[in-house]
């Protein structure tokens, strides 16, 4: 079971030579059906996300949820996505026609883009590259500029308004998260995403960084423009932010992108700070979805909890206290390992 | 502690997430309904005697009826009621005014209609009501149920009487059992014997109720019986 689907990924690479390719060809197919897996995982995972977090909401609120599709209501984003893939698409007149047609295409490519590098079991990445926590960090920052296009494009005061505090929330959330992250490099002394996770057979880094991970997690919210960081759309004040104008399948990619956000953020809270793909008894790939399921339960769990914050509280938060308590964390974390390096640890 | 209020929110909404649901799936399951629960205003047809006190009574003109007044008739003949229930505001005072309890709420709250004239609720006279007009039938029957009303009633009373008996003959034997024996002597001795035995009190309480001459006799004879009893024992001890 540990090393199903690596012996496939062997198993057809071999085959795939046997039939006279080269092996340079035969890496492009193999990373093609990689990619392709990936899509598909990612958007039925949305699919049980969608009805997961609209369930919990419902316990939250002591309300029973969707229940009247499938098995406790299961089918009912099955039923929604169909809906949606049905609904006329609608590109207003006055729009920036190819900026707001781009744009959602743009947020889902990024999105995905980001588990290239996520170790999703023992020798289970796409692409294991030495830098992967900082090709994490810049391509999932892209996601701001599409953002900005969609509220950009809309010619839509809302939308422009929405765009404007996600681009404000998100630069300044991108900070504190990357400096949290630090502290977690410095220990494991690299950024290649597979080796911080060997580096945590022995102890996982959250006991070793709680505040890094407190941190993360917090900044992580405000990235996801989730939980009581949920500015850019707020419903009540800005309609549905960047998103207004836009309908049907475009909107839905959105929310697709939205939730593949939040899946690829949980698997790196789980990588960096949870022993990634490593526990016992069960296959490593089972345990990291463990593991990102927990997080995501816990990021839901917030945002039935708390109400929105208020935009300027939320800049001070970030600027006032996130970001000094993220750089003493880097300052303790160094002094820390240079005492114990002197101790002779 | 600064941030002390998230945690505590965090553990409420936890907490929620494993409580029941407060949800009641309407059509499939209905919702609880307390007794007194004003629903559809109801009408029995067979109890009205048409005296008008609920059309005064409502403040909203909802109810309506039609009535005649038969040649010779002491009372008034009900054709029909009606309740115009757009118009009711469920206030009760139709119900309270109702000298026969004609009116009365029901549980029923599925009000909706899809056409305004369906919302009237019209009674006609049903033709039973009619049928039921034999007056000898009647009058027997009438006859025959306050003759079990009496006997049960008298039923009642009787026992009511022999337990106040029953209780002064526990409390105060002297008094009591005064109206039965003459001698003290006599009434001290029966009030010793039921006290000490519960069976002999009932039943001269309930002797003294039906026939005050029977009770005076047992109760003599009790005495007497218990008068040769102390002599013997005397006599044996001498």
């Amino acid at each position: 079971m540990e090393d199903l689907f690596v012996n496939i990924a062997r198993l057809l690479n071999s085959w795939l030579v046997s039939l006279g390719l080269s092996s340079w060809w035969a890496d492009l197919i193999l990373t093609v059906l990689q990619w392709t897996c990936i899509v598909i995982i990612i958007t039925l995972n949305v699919l049980i996300l969608i009805w997961l977090e609209r369930k919990i909401c419902g316990f939250i609120q002591q309300r029973l949820g969707p229940n009247r599709l499938g098995p406790y209501g299961f089918f009912q984003t099955v039923a929604d996505t169909i809906k949606l893939l049905t609904k006329e698409d609608i590109i207003p007149s006055r729009t920036d026609r190819w900026i707001f047609m781009t744009a959602p295409m743009f947020f889902i490519i990024v999105a995905v883009m980001l588990y290239a590098v996520l170790p999703m079991g023992k020798d289970m990445t796409v692409v294991n590259l030495n830098v992967g926590l900082f090709y994490f960090i810049s391509v999932g920052s892209l996601s701001t500029i599409c953002l900005l296009m969609a509220g950009w494009g809309s010619n839509n005061k809302w939308s422009l308004l929405g765009a404007m505090r996600s681009v404000a929330q998100m630069i300044s959330y991108e900070i504190p998260l990357a400096f949290s992250l630090l502290g977690v490099v410095m220990i494991a002394g690299s950024l290649n995403l597979s080796d911080i996770v060997v580096a945590q057979h022995k102890v996982w880094f959250i006991i070793l960084q709680p505040v890094a991970f407190v941190t993360y997690f917090i900044a992580a919210t405000a990235e996801l423009n989730r939980g009581p960081f949920d500015m850019p759309e707020a419903e009540q004040e800005l309609t549905a932010g960047a998103y207004t104008e836009y309908t049907g399948m475009r909107w839905a990619l959105f929310f697709l992108a939205e939730y593949t956000n939040l899946v690829s953020v949980s698997a790196l809270a789980s990588t960096l700070f949870l022993g990634g793909w490593q526990g016992p008894i069960l296959p490593s790939w089972l345990w990291i979805i463990l593991k990102t399921y927990l997080v995501m339960l816990v990021f839901m769990w917030l945002k039935w909890t708390f109400p929105r914050i208020r935009m300027d509280h939320l800049m001070s938060f970030s600027w006032k206290v996130l970001i000094p308590v993220s750089l003493l964390n880097i300052v303790i974390t160094g002094a820390g390992i240079d005492f114990f390096r002197w101790m002779g640890w | 502690m600064y941030g002390q209020g998230l945690f505590k929110g965090l553990g409420i909404t936890f907490k929620h997430t494993f409580e029941k649901d407060i949800t009641i799936q309407y059509p499939e399951q209905m919702p609880f309904l307390q007794e007194r629960y004003r629903g559809c205003l109801a009408f029995d047809f067979s109890k009205c005697i048409a005296c008008g006190l609920c059309t005064k009574a409502c403040p909203n003109n909802v109810l309506s009826f039609e009535s005649v007044k038969e040649e010779g008739a002491k009372k008034k003949k009900l054709l029909n009621y009606t309740i115009d229930l757009q118009y009711c505001l469920f206030c009760n005072l139709c119900v309270e005014i109702c000298p026969t309890n004609t009116l009365y709420f029901t549980h029923n709250f599925e009000l909706t209609q899809f056409k305004r004239e369906d919302i009237k609720i019209v009674y006609h006279r049903p033709p039973e009501l009619d049928l039921v007009t034999d007056k000898k039938e009647d009058a027997s029957a009438v006859e025959v149920e306050t003759e079990n009303v009496n006997t049960t009633e008298t039923d009642s009373k009787r026992l009511k009487q022999i337990e106040a008996m029953k209780t002064a003959l526990g409390k105060n034997p002297a008094k009591t059992l005064g109206k039965l024996l003459e001698s003290e002597e006599d009434i001290a001795i029966m009030s010793v014997l039921m006290a000490a035995d519960e069976k002999k009190l009932v039943k001269i309480a309930e002797m003294m109720v039906d026939d005050k001459e029977k009770a005076r006799k047992v109760a003599q004879a009790f005495v007497n019986k218990e008068k040769k009893d102390r002599s013997k024992e005397g006599g044996e001890q001498a």
